[in-house]
């Protein structure tokens, strides 16, 4: 017979307010199984906690029931007290009688009352069925995978490696360094981004416990947590790397000219290309897209120039696996394509640029020197007006979220446009600064003064060419008056939005994504660099818009989380999973098929005891089951049971009112 | 102690079909641990107010609701049942909601064919966000099922129990 | 349609080639007009098998019984059939290698009063679709729509309380024997969920509600697996309407997954084993 303990919270008076505790404490004493009830102002304080592990010893307690909370937030609290008390801590039931009750019904005292008493039932009659549950060990595989080598990918793969854990570290381009690289200097302390980027680069590629895998994409991922099989296509770069020495022949001499990535198309690279001179690898690779050789099979040049030998046009694609125990996705970002403001002229008028091209061409190793250039005519530019927020915040054509850095980039912009073209003069139009961030507020002021750039407060309503110039209207707000503006060139501030082919991953790794396409951590506050799918964590953009410090103390977090996990040669995992009754199973199969996780598998067992007969069943691999369910809720046998969610249990709790 | 329950019996077998002035409905709600669950959890820290009817079983997902599970709570507590789970496409468990789905449709319209009206089956999609729209959609259940007044079908024989 | 005389030979052929352990086919009842299925076991008694359009019953069922588990089995299968078959093979129930399959391009069997079966007359896959040797010649499948049968059309259209007094009445007349579930091909399970220990939680007692809850939940575990063969129908000893809740789902089923009917298309599970993208959501809020 069971033995039935329930602690009934009075939530200080989150509960006691608007249900009559005493009563609900009175109305479950009459429930036969129910040996022991009592109620307390904070069941989830110590000496809440105290008065069940005292009752579980003093009245002999089969199960507990608390009243209290949602489960969501205090089950793990009241299963230690069981633990503590030596109980086994899944004979615990919670009855959420605060966020399904009290908070919800509060005009109504005897209703909340009455659902009270009917949700502490229903937790006493499931917990009545519950059984002894243990904790599942499984072993894990000490090895990370890092998708992306932008600079999030770039220090998590670092920080895991220096504890001497082997990474896998993917890249889809030819190089790693990502959107970093592409950046001249950075706020606030304007250090030269090259600087401090590519010596981590350089440690990436000599490091001993990273294997780079450049040129690859994750195709496939397939296991759990701490055991993860991954399928990576390692594309052909028809280039031997073994032999190539980077030597630089080939991509001089190529015919072929294509816009070029790394500088924003604003100049052409070869076919065969190196992303830029400071990557890493640093080895060609042939873009097979342009490459006429593997279009039409003429040319063969840079075989020809290549005195080690190292083409090879007959390369395919190669598909990698690796056993990997964890997974850190860092995919970045993208830049938003502005193309929506058809007002300001955006795809017509030459000179309108965006900030990531304006970037490139300030930078030291840019396609222009250095020097901003008006890509209509080729003149240095005097006037330029830099305009925020486009895209960002902005419900209508754009995305509602603050991208977060733009404010900072073009007080920046502002800044290097002062350093390189001698007087010129800068406009930001613009709808509010926000500089919070370690001396970004100092670093606005500076550069306001030092720079003298005129900021107006307002949105631009319209840009047209007069002359050679453009003519940029818009509003102050600050004075309640249209300006308008002569640019030579314009600067759009585009907003940071998540990477196209985010959704696609994310089906692929099985974890979810915002509406904007954003992968979503598990905890918005408390769990931010998880995902919900155990082993899986984020750094950097692809979880949401931030700076590189923000993108590094996460990438940071990752690695230490990564850590945590391989900490022991094996993990504890949740019992709550499906179990197979052999004697009961049919062995249709059906269940293989609606398992997600691909959790369940065949096994010949003995048609009878000692039979040598043999018949096939079902089998749970309890490593991979994550407590689903379908499969139980399919089973025609009733053959599997979820534990802690098993049929007994959940009739009991729909009988029980 | 026969005679009595035998009498009872007898009493119940023409059930009222007119609700008691005090009579209130009992809706059975069924909701996934990860999204709906978590909306209804919402839902109260927003202290969004909502009829009183609704019992909520927390399963992990809405994959786990066998049809049993509906035809069960018909035969013996509810006068309806809704079943939530998350948006298509956001299922915690990859693709749970959708095998749900199916069943669902199957299970509502078998159950209307053999005589229940088919507002006392209903199912919503909820994520961990919606409190409001959980507090609606009890609301709106809750409603349909104060209108079509108490569930008596195969009901009689359960009655002695309580 | 009389295929007795082809039956007879293969099955002598197939004994004396050494082919087959036993085979199941039809003979008359002895005493009427009627036949019951036979299981043989040698060549002495071919001469029993018979077939007709009295040829009513579901030769499948038998193979879930331990005289023929991990026997080399003929069988003679009209449509219905060979779609319960070909559920038992996805389902792996049964080795394809064990059987020999005789398949019939059937043209509707009968009842007791000679009148066509109602499911013939809906029927829309007539022939076998899995077999080692067919008989007869198949009809023209593309003039074969699928209809919604006439019973549930009917129904469907009658007020909610009226289909409430009529279900209860079919539940209350129930008597709990199971005879349905032991006559359906597809209802193989090592352990039904009703003979478990959890039993309880299904009400086991005879009561209306009881066989609501048990017949409901039957229903839907055959929901998108039942072949409308109707076996469960003539084994009930009192005469339940069974198909309607058989082909309320098919139906429904039929109509908004875009599936096939159960068991035409080999490897094929039931409905409820998969999903589409594009399953109807308008009935979810």
């Amino acid at each position: 017979m069971a033995r039935v303990g329930v602690f009934v919270c009075f939530c200080g008076a989150n509960i006691a307010d608007y249900v009559d505790v005493p009563q609900v404490v009175e109305e479950v004493k009459r429930i036969k199984e129910v040996k022991f009830a009592t109620e307390y102002k904070y069941m989830c304080s110590d000496p809440g906690q105290g008065m069940i592990r005292d009752a579980i010893v003093q009245y002999k307690l089969t199960s507990i029931v608390v009243a209290a909370c949602s489960p969501r937030m205090h089950e793990k609290t009241f299963r230690k007290a069981l633990s503590d008390a030596g109980m086994n801590p899944y004979l615990l039931e919670v009855a959420n009688i605060r966020e399904h009750s009290s908070w919800v019904h509060q005009k109504n005292k005897k209703a909340a009352t009455d659902k009270a008493m009917d949700l502490c039932r229903m937790a006493v009659a499931k917990s009545i069925a519950n059984e002894q549950l243990h904790e599942i060990s499984v072993p894990v595989t000490k090895r990370a995978l890092v998708i992306g080598g932008g600079i999030a990918g770039i220090q998590a793969a670092l920080d895991i490696a220096d504890a001497r854990i082997p990474v896998v570290l993917v890249e889809r381009s030819p190089s790693i360094g990502g959107k970093m690289a592409q950046l001249d200097e950075t706020f606030p302390t304007l250090d030269c981004a090259q600087c401090i980027l590519t010596p981590k680069m350089v440690d990436v590629a000599s490091h001993p416990y990273i294997e780079l895998i450049p040129y690859s994409e994750v195709i496939e991922l397939q296991g759990f947590v701490g055991n993860y099989k991954v399928k990576i296509r390692k594309k052909a770069s028809y280039v031997n790397f073994k032999t190539c020495t980077g030597c630089g022949a080939c991509w001089q001499k190529c015919p072929v000219k294509v816009p070029n990535e790394y500088n924003m198309g604003i100049d052409k690279r070869k076919a065969i290309y190196t992303p830029f001179p400071q990557a890493v690898p640093n080895k060609p690779v042939i873009d097979a897209e342009h490459c006429t050789m593997l279009l039409k099979g003429k040319c063969g040049i840079c075989a020809k120039v290549c005195d080690k030998g190292s083409i090879d046009y007959t390369m395919q694609d190669e598909i990698i696996e690796r056993e990997i125990g964890a997974v850190v996705v860092a995919t970045g970002y993208d830049m938003w394509d502005p193309k929506p403001y058809e007002e300001y002229g955006v795809g017509r008028f030459k000179d309108i640029i965006t900030s990531l091209e304006f970037e490139r061409m300030v930078s030291a190793n840019g396609p222009t020197n250095g020097l901003p250039l008006r890509p209509s005519d080729g003149k240095v530019p005097k006037n330029v007006v830099f305009i925020k927020c486009v895209g960002s915040r902005d419900e209508a054509k754009g995305i509602e979220y603050c991208s977060k850095i733009c404010c900072m980039y073009t007080t920046k912009h502002t800044i290097l446009l002062h350093h390189k073209v001698h007087g010129s003069h800068a406009y930001v139009f613009y709808m509010d600064i926000r500089a919070a961030g370690k001396g970004y507020e100092e670093f606005v002021k500076k550069a306001q003064v030092d720079t003298g750039t005129t900021y107006l407060r307002g949105r631009v309503s319209k840009i047209y060419k007069k002359g050679d110039k453009l003519m940029v209207r818009g509003e102050d707000a600050q004075i309640g008056q249209v300006v308008e503006v002569e640019a030579d060139l314009v600067v759009l501030a585009t907003a940071v939005s998540a990477p196209k082919d985010n959704p696609d991953l994310a089906r692929l790794l099985g974890i979810s994504y915002d509406k904007y396409g954003y992968l979503s951590e598990a905890h918005p506050k408390l769990r931010p660099v998880e995902t919900a799918k155990a082993g899986i964590f984020l750094a950097g953009c692809t979880q949401a818009p931030k700076d590189i410090p923000e993108t590094v103390s996460q990438a940071s977090a990752c690695a230490a989380k990564v850590c945590g996990l391989f900490a022991g040669d094996t993990m504890k995992k949740d019992p709550m999973i499906s179990t197979i009754n052999n004697e009961y199973c049919s062995g249709c199969q059906n269940c293989l098929n609606v398992c997600p996780y691909g959790a369940i598998v065949t096994d010949d067992v003995p048609v009878g005891h000692g039979s040598k007969d043999l018949r096939t069943v079902a089998k749970i691999n309890e490593g991979v089951c994550q407590g689903c369910g379908s499969c139980v809720a399919i089973c025609r046998s009733m053959a599997i049971n979820l534990a802690g969610f098993t049929d007994p249990q959940i009739i009991n709790e729909i009988v029980s009112i | 102690m026969e005679a009595a329950i035998k009498d009872q019996l007898v009493s119940i077998e023409k059930p009222e079909l007119v609700a008691p002035p005090d009579w209130e409905p009992v809706i059975m709600g069924i909701l996934c641990n990860w999204c709906s669950y978590a909306g209804s959890d919402l839902t109260g820290t927003s202290r969004i107010q909502y009829p009183p009817n609704i019992r909520i079983i927390r399963v992990p997902c809405s994959s786990r609701v066998d049809p049993w599970f509906l035809i069960k709570s018909l035969q013996t507590t509810a006068d309806g049942v809704l079943v939530s789970g998350c948006h298509p496409g956001d299922c915690h468990y990859i693709s749970g909601n959708y095998f749900a789905r199916r069943r669902f449709l199957v299970t509502k319209k078998l159950l209307n064919f053999v005589g229940f009206h088919e507002n006392r089956i209903q199912f919503s999609w909820v994520s961990a966000a919606e409190g409001p729209k959980f507090a609606k959609v009890v609301n709106k259940v809750t409603e349909d099922i104060k209108k079509l007044g108490p569930l008596h079908l195969y009901k009689k024989e359960n009655f002695e129990k309580k | 349609m009389n295929y007795t005389n082809q039956i007879q030979e293969i099955a002598a052929k197939l004994f004396a080639e050494g082919k087959i352990d036993v085979f199941v086919g039809y003979r008359m009842n002895g005493f009427d007009d009627n036949q019951v299925p036979v299981l043989i076991t040698g060549p002495q008694d071919v001469s029993k098998l018979v077939f007709t359009d009295k040829s009513v019953f579901n030769l499948v069922n038998y193979l879930k019984t331990d005289h023929t588990r991990k026997k080399r089995v003929g069988l003679v299968v009209k449509g219905c059939d060979s779609r319960a078959l070909n559920l038992m093979l996805t389902e792996k129930q049964v080795k394809r290698e064990n059987l020999y399959v005789v398949g019939i391009c059937c043209e509707g069997v009968v009842d007791d009063a000679g009148q066509k079966m109602q499911n013939c007359l809906e029927c829309i896959v007539p022939e076998a679709v899995v077999y080692d040797e067919l008989l007869g010649t198949a009809g023209k499948a593309e003039t074969r729509a699928y209809k919604v049968n006439v019973d549930i059309a009917a129904l469907a259209e009658k007020p909610l309380t009226e289909r409430a007094a009529y279900f209860e009445e079919v539940f209350e007349n129930c008597i709990r024997c199971n005879a349905c579930r032991h006559s359906c091909p597809l209802c193989y399970c090592a352990k039904c969920c009703i003979d478990q220990e959890t039993a309880a939680l299904y009400n086991g007692a005879n009561t209306t509600s009881a066989a609501f809850h048990a017949l409901m939940t039957w229903s839907l575990h055959l929901a998108g697996r039942c072949v409308d063969c109707r076996n469960c129908e003539k084994a009930c000893p009192s005469h339940l309407p069974l198909h309607l809740l058989h082909k309320q789902n098919e139906s429904v089923i039929y109509e908004n997954f875009q599936e096939h009917l159960a068991g035409v298309i080999p490897d094929d599970r039931g409905a409820f084993y998969k999903y589409s993208l594009k399953d109807p959501d308008d009935f979810i809020m």
